[in-house]
């Protein structure tokens, strides 16, 4: 039995792995991707974007992502898997700047090129290429105490504790803070970024009938405007990313002010891009890239026309609608919605 | 005839754990002494949170608060050991997770509550508890410890982190289990009110068990801290994974029947298998579905090859 499983499955692995065997020469690269939260919006949009950005330049044959739920050592685990597998570059979204070192500073002794996307890693020679954070939080923030009148309560929904995104949102969002010294946070939670947890903690807080008059999330946005319209409680000023659901309910429901703050997680198809500019010699001056946010509200007609213009019926409602960054990504829409990478037919 | 079954059984899974490794070998020529040290460095977390479970397991309960007790004991040492360097950072942290096993196994002995529901809340407690230590992962790991799961220069060719499992699994459990607390244990999980009629002191034996368990889960954070160099508060996967590879080796819940080597080698087998699926460019959205398939598909096997001989030998 043992020994039909290992011929069956040396027959399979040598079908499959042939072609990697070529990749030795100029092109043909193989990329490892490393990610640590499965069934997220964002996550997923990331994940696919890699896989389009993937099959369209032309230099990239094998696609290998390693994609769970996991902690730093699990990562660490599935980067050393990666390294194993002789990929000649690792884009990742890491759990933490500090823990994956061992693997990464490994990984780059042996010539492979490291993207950290999302977020930073401290491993030398390491390149990061990540959405600016802080200023996501401040941006969102500062619309929302200006838009509540400099003074008020507001519940604070924030991601996971201990992660290094919800570490420098907090950053951001307490430095809004202190230029409106008269607004008080009344709640702050911790939502996992899990839509049903999230949707329950709003759910709860409206049950205490506790007054507020703004609510500032981490992304798990277009649930917490559905918790106000199930419950029939009052709107009050709602800050978001640009997530397809809530961007449509800035639009489509009445009576509510919002604000998104775009935060793409096709920043994983820029990540893939900038590895193959590193393999083929082309790297970029500085480490670290930083795309900056902008934020989108519905309270101007200005506002309004340019989320009607970003706006996107096909896409899955947790997905960020900003699907591409122009100047790094060159897969079409229908591309990443397919979510199909190189050597998977 | 039952000592011929579990051995029999950890035979079994040592063959199917080379049988992978020939596979990965077969899939990635390249596959040597590199990828089996970082085998063994995966495998390290995963290997003491299952000796935790399954000594659990062994006297009739279980805990679900194993991988909090991890997190609270990897935040506990990364603090300490910013302060006061390694070996006391070390000793503090294996008796805090002594004595958070003792606090499960005491309550669950007093209260009478069931053990799932009694570490259930416990594993909320400590979870909480690793949060209040230290908010954000942060603290640090001493180097030497860093470097002493790292590569293979104890013994040429062997790998530190699967040498450190052994010898300090083997060192707290072969004395317990040649002890009489070893014996009461094995008796308690078997059947609580004859091992009671017959002398054992059952309340003690469970409450000393679970703190060995809380023990194994202070070497698991340790490892974790080892492994990333900074404590990290929220919790890993190693709750599940840990069940997983008590009842893949050989222990049967419900108490009584098993070691501690069979779980650990299942430990081994789970880690390559996670890595055959990587270095294949398996979907990732399958490759936990394989995984369960899998390890069903052995406990079956294994179930079904025991009845069978059951029916041969009577």
């Amino acid at each position: 039995m043992t020994r039909f499983l290992t011929g069956a499955a040396a027959l399979a692995m040598s079908v499959a792995f042939a072609p990697a065997a070529f990749a030795e020469a100029h092109g043909g690269y193989t990329i490892g991707v490393s990610n640590t939260v499965q069934g997220n919006g964002w996550r997923e949009e990331m994940i696919c974007a890699m896989r389009a950005q993937a099959l369209v330049e032309g230099d990239v044959t094998d696609l290998i992502v390693a994609h769970r739920n996991t902690d730093s050592a699990g990562q660490l685990e599935d980067l050393n898997n990666l390294i194993e597998a002789g990929v000649d570059a690792i884009v990742l979204n890491p759990s933490g700047p500090d823990a994956l070192n061992s693997a990464l500073e490994t990984a780059i002794d042996q010539g492979i090129v490291v993207v950290a996307v999302d977020a930073g890693v401290t491993a030398d020679g390491a390149y990061i290429l990540s959405n600016n954070q802080e200023e996501y939080a401040y941006l969102g923030a500062r619309w929302l105490f200006e838009q509540i009148g400099g003074e008020g309560d507001v519940v604070y929904m924030r991601g996971i504790a201990g992660v290094s995104a919800d570490t420098d949102r907090n950053n951001g969002f307490q430095r809004a803070l202190e230029e409106y010294p008269d607004v008080e946070i009344v709640h702050e939670v911790f939502t996992g970024w899990q839509q049903d947890q999230g949707k329950q903690q709003m759910f709860d807080f409206l049950a205490t009938g506790i007054p507020f008059d703004g609510v500032w999330t981490s992304g798990i946005d277009n649930v917490i405007v559905d918790a106000f319209l199930e419950s029939g409680a009052p709107l009050v000023p709602v800050v978001g990313a640009d997530n397809a659901g809530f961007v449509s309910q800035l639009l489509e429901v009445d009576g509510l002010e919002g604000a998104a703050v775009t935060n793409p997680g096709s920043v994983g198809g820029a990540g893939i891009a900038l590895a193959v500019d590193i393999l083929n010699g082309d790297a970029p001056e500085d480490r670290t890239v930083l795309v900056d946010p902008v934020l989108w509200e519905n309270t101007t007609e200005e506002g309004r026309a340019t989320i009607e213009a970003a706006q996107n019926p096909d896409l899955d409602p947790e997905w960020p609608v900003s699907t591409t960054i122009p100047g790094w990504t060159d897969y079409t829409l229908e591309q990443i919605i397919a979510c199909d990478g190189p050597g998977q037919g | 005839m039952n000592l011929i079954r579990k051995q029999a059984w950890v035979m079994g899974l040592l063959g199917l754990f080379v049988a992978l490794l020939l596979v990965t070998k077969l899939i990635q020529p390249n596959f040597g002494v590199n990828g089996l040290e970082s085998l063994a460095r995966a495998a390290l977390p995963f290997a003491f949170a299952t000796a935790a479970m399954a000594v659990a397991v062994i006297v009739g309960g279980i805990d679900l608060s194993v991988a909090s007790m991890m997190a609270v004991c990897s935040v506990t040492a990364a603090v300490l050991m910013e302060g006061i360097g390694g070996v006391p950072a070390i000793t503090i942290t294996l008796a805090v997770g002594t004595l958070m096993g003792l606090i499960n196994g005491t309550l669950v002995v007093v209260t009478r509550v069931p053990d799932i529901v009694v570490t259930l809340a416990m594993l909320f407690v400590w979870q909480g508890t690793a949060l209040l230590i230290l908010e954000t992962p942060g603290g640090a790991a001493t180097p030497w410890m860093r470097n002493a799961i790292t590569g293979s220069f104890i013994v040429p060719g062997l790998p530190n982190a699967l040498i450190i499992v052994a010898v300090t699994v083997a060192a707290v459990w072969i004395p317990i289990r040649r002890s009489k607390l070893g014996l009461a244990i094995y008796a308690t999980g078997s059947d609580e009110t004859a091992a009671f009629r017959s002398g054992v002191a059952t309340g003690r034996t469970k409450a000393m068990a679970y703190g060995i368990t809380g023990l194994f889960s202070a070497c698991g954070g340790l490892s974790l801290l080892a492994l990333t160099g900074v404590g990290e508060p929220v919790p890993g996967p190693y709750l599940l994974a840990a069940v997983a590879s008590v009842v893949l080796g050989g222990v049967i819940l419900g108490g009584g029947v098993g070691g501690l080597l069979g779980p650990i080698i299942a430990v081994f087998i789970l880690r390559i298998i996670r890595t055959i699926l990587t270095l294949a460019g398996f979907d990732p959205n399958v490759t936990t579905i394989v995984e369960g398939t899998i390890m069903v598909g052995v406990v079956m096997f294994g179930a079904f090859l025991v009845q069978r001989s059951r029916r041969q030998a009577a």
